[in-house]
């Protein structure tokens, strides 16, 4: 059997493959605007993983069953040691295949930075992480949230983060907003994302912090830790005016009480 | 002399409880001077007690019984083999300088730590078996995977390469032992330390940082977490000496005729290997230390009280412990090469780009561990170019594949449990390769990393990996280390249980991660549940594969059919001499006159040993 057929028949077999974990889709809602370029790299990934895994596995299967030794075989291979043109073609293929995914990730990073700090516009947040929950401060609204309060953004406005912890290191992550940022103790973070969908969505702390961190996503049964809720701009309106007079009639509640 | 003198496990028993009372004595008085209170700190005492418990032992087994007299300006006899070569099976639990036996003592030891580790996966995949709590606390469970953890990572995977590479590379390269034999036993014996003190942190709350052990988290733990600390430091000071012996003993011990590129590219890959954890291991060991000060003597390195900085741990623990994985799969590489080649009868395809690519591998190891940080807000610019180095990386291990590939085309392939688990090692390392290439994109690692999808990318880097080149080369060199043959049909059995079992376990993983299940937790959204009850039963079947092994070993090691000198047709010196080899090796030097792969190439060979001389013989005996 020659070479090159074979090469055909991996490379179509693993473009099935590829298109067919393509189309599964197994990746959660797509919910912000940054989402989709991690997508898009996520199924470019997937097309050339499935074809190197199907070329690299088919040509070991017919390498086994073509020459596989029969019983009390004593043939011996063939005495050959490399051939060169072949080498540097399985160098310089891979190192393409590398470069595309540089390029792209360098793309897709240069394009929306989520992590670089001083965001220009829209809402600035201040979380804090602690064991075992988050706290949000927003900065443009003037309005500190209570600890376990749920964190409400407007839909389509970008929204920089700033991040910090109380105590050990948290990582607080949204995969529908394929968004994750560590909050450790002594450094600010920073981070944005402009969420693209009204709906609630997940909350999860991806990293070990201590006995309560399994609890510490809002996808488990039994957890306390409220969902991220997107809402149009006219109810984020709504919500932080209520917030305000939730706040100065605390205020008042506590001036009243001290006098 | 009494037994309870000379150097055995029982001196270790008391010789290491003099030692921790020493220490445990001068703490306290020191402490009384300096006036702090309490005097009797039980967390001080019991970590100065564990770290000079751990010379008692050295000492108790005899590491110093040799050195002493000679520090001391004694006459010692530099030619007394009296510790050297074992001739009945009480010589395995003793101070042995046979690199052999040492060999032997390393792969047990930690292939019953492998087992160990791998049971605490079965707990605590029950209580992953359906979603809610079933089976165990909070505390439990972060133990469990954080003893899990360190357990494979520090007394199996990086410590059985080097067990595997003590008994083969002297006999690859024609030497008489290591380069340093004494130094050779003492690296041996400082892991069953390691062990004990890692697994005895159970008796003090256990830790529960998993076994990367950041702090501030570090600082919350129970005391086990400063034996975690102490038990790493440990492990990596016996890692630390071995290496630099197979690098003397590589560089300076090989016979004649044997240039660089007439090695088995299992010596280019020990080569590599050591390099790495000489340059590397020690920055596991200075954060280990840190972070136990800061525990323990109230330093403020990582301390947030005392402005220390919680990130520039996580950058020393992954200088060496990116550099770590590579320390776990490069000899794996070099058995691979050996197994293929053997088994395949064909030289092994691209010598030269093999052997350099390992070090190629070893060199950009060093360029990439800012990979496990990218969500961890460090400096900014650092992203792309770690991104960079860390896809570059994936050429030359592309290259290792390929020649693999190769090798096979055009050869007589022998299906031998050895060549089986060769060849699903090729397989399920080019999935956690390939995932690993898209980890190493920084927006795409952001929206996964810290997911169960790092866990399926690991675990098929680690199990399909390194665990599946250490059982071909437990294959491959059984018969010369025992003599015997293994049951071949067993083997198939076990290679696959393990690699269906392997597939099945942590395939499903990278759908958890990618739809949003943090790793590290011990329940999840009940979306997970049917993957997750399907991942725990075949990681049962998993661990009965393993046990088919073990079964296997230990019988054929007693009755398998006697295996001769070379059984599979290897051109390497190991195959040239008798299974086992003799206590000293080769009874003449050998000379080596070709490259290791000469298959097909007719008469060919790779060394001779001449015949013994007389003269040379009794040089040898005396």
């Amino acid at each position: 059997m020659k070479v090159l057929p074979l090469a055909i028949i991996g490379t179509v077999i693993g473009v099935v493959i590829s298109v067919l974990l393509i189309v599964t889709r197994t990746l959660p809602v797509r919910a912000s605007e940054q989402a989709a370029n991690i997508d898009y790299l996520y199924i470019f990934f997937l097309a050339f993983s499935g074809i190197i895994f199907a070329i690299v596995t088919l040509f070991l299967l017919v390498a086994v069953y073509r020459f596989r030794a029969r019983p009390n075989d004593q043939r011996e291979g063939k005495n050959v040691h490399g051939i060169t043109w072949l080498e540097i073609l399985w160098t310089a293929i891979p190192f393409v295949i590398v470069l595309a995914c540089g390029i792209g990730g360098w793309y897709v990073l240069a394009k929306d930075d989520v992590y670089a700090a001083g965001q220009k516009d829209g809402q600035k947040i201040h979380i804090v992480g602690y064991q075992f929950g988050w706290k949000f401060d927003y900065l443009n609204a003037d309005i500190a949230l209570m600890e376990q309060d749920e964190l409400v953004v407007p839909v389509g406005e970008p929204i920089a983060f700033d991040l910090t912890s109380n105590d050990v290191m948290h990582a607080f992550w949204v995969p529908a907003w394929r968004f994750q940022m560590s909050t450790l103790p002594t450094q600010t973070n920073y981070a944005s994302v402009t969420p693209s969908k009204i709906g609630t969505y997940d909350v999860v702390c991806a990293y070990l912090c201590g006995v309560g961190h399994t609890g510490m996503n809002s996808a488990v049964e039994g957890s306390i830790i409220p969902k991220v809720r997107v809402v149009s701009a006219a109810d984020f309106e709504t919500w932080v005016a209520e917030r305000k007079a939730e706040a100065e009639q605390a205020d008042q509640t506590t001036t009243a009480e001290a006098a | 002399m009494t037994t309870a003198l000379k150097p055995n496990l029982a001196r270790c028993v008391w010789t290491s409880a003099l030692f921790a009372v020493i220490a445990m004595l001068v703490a306290a008085s020191v402490r009384q001077i300096l006036g702090m209170d309490p005097v009797m700190q039980w967390s001080t005492l019991v970590t100065v007690a564990y770290i000079f418990g751990a010379v008692g032992f050295v000492v108790g087994i005899g590491g110093f019984d040799y050195w002493w007299p000679w520090i001391i300006g004694k006459d010692i006899d530099p030619h007394d083999h009296s510790q050297h070569g074992a001739y009945s099976w009480r010589d395995y639990f003793k101070f042995n300088t046979d690199h052999k036996v040492i060999g032997v003592q390393y792969i047990v030891f930690t292939f019953m730590m492998f087992l160990v580790g791998g049971m605490f996966a079965e707990i605590f995949r029950s209580e992953l078996a359906s979603p809610g709590r079933q089976l165990l606390s909070d505390e439990q469970y972060n133990a469990l995977i954080s003893q899990h953890g360190t357990i494979m990572i520090f007394v199996f995977m990086v410590p059985v390469f080097a067990g595997i590479g003590n008994y083969v590379i002297p006999l690859m390269i024609g030497a008489p032992d290591m380069a340093f034999p004494r130094v050779n036993a003492v690296s041996f014996w400082l892991l069953p330390i390691a062990g004990f003190t890692l697994l005895s942190s159970f008796a003090f709350g256990s830790f529960d940082t998993g076994w990367t052990g950041y702090p501030t988290l570090s600082e919350q733990s129970p005391f086990g977490g400063t034996l975690f600390q102490i038990g790493v430091i440990i492990a990596g000071s016996s890692s630390i000496a071995t290496a630099v012996n197979f690098l003397v003993t590589i560089v300076a011990m090989r016979a004649p005729g044997m240039t660089l590129f007439r090695m088995p590219l299992l010596v280019w890959a020990n080569l590599a290997t050591s390099a790495l954890v000489v340059a590397a291991t020690p920055f596991v060991a200075g954060a280990m230390f840190m972070a136990m000060f800061d525990r323990e003597m109230g330093t403020n390195f990582f301390t947030i009280a005392g402005g220390g900085s919680a990130i520039a741990y996580q950058h020393i623990f992954w200088f060496y412990s990116h550099p770590a994985v590579y320390i776990m799969v490069l000899p794996g590489f070099g058995i691979i090469s050996e197994v293929i080649a053997t088994h395949s009868r064909k030289p092994v395809f691209g010598y030269r780009a093999v052997a350099f690519s390992s070090a190629g591998i070893a060199v950009l190891g060093f360029s990439v561990w800012a990979h496990h940080m990218f969500a961890s807000g460090m400096a900014s610019w650092l992203r792309v170019p770690i991104m960079v180095s860390t896809l570059l990386i994936a050429i030359p291990t592309g290259i290792k594949i390929f020649s693999w590939l190769g090798t096979l085309w055009d050869g007589v392939v022998r299906l031998t449990t050895a060549n089986l688990f060769a060849l699903g090692f090729i397989v399920a390392f080019t999935i956690g390769g390939l995932s690993g290439v898209m980890l190493a994109v920084v927006p795409f690692d952001v929206s996964i990393t810290n997911s169960y999808f790092i866990v399926a990318h690991f675990h098929y880097v680690l199990f399909g990996g390194s665990i599946l080149t250490i059982f071909a080369g437990f294959y491959h060199w059984f018969p010369k280390v025992t003599g015997r043959m293994y049951n071949e049909k067993l083997g198939r059995w076990h290679f696959w249980v393990t690699f269906i079992a392997l597939n099945l376990t942590f395939f499903p993983m990278h759908y958890q991660g990618l739809m949003g299940m943090p790793r590290r937790v011990a329940d999840y959204a009940p979306e997970f549940g049917w993957s997750n009850t399907l991942i725990t039963i075949a990681s049962f079947i998993l661990a009965a594969g393993t046990l088919i092994f073990v079964y296997n070993m230990i019988h054929s090691a007693r009755h398998g059919k006697p295996a001769g000198a070379n059984p599979w047709g290897g051109l390497t010196l190991e195959w040239m001499l008798s299974s086992p080899p003799p206590v000293f090796n080769f009874p003449v030097t050998p000379r080596v006159i070709g490259g290791p792969y000469r298959f097909g190439e007719e008469g060919a060979r790779h060394a001779i040993i001449p015949e013994a001389q007389p003269a040379e013989t009794e040089k040898v005996s005396a």
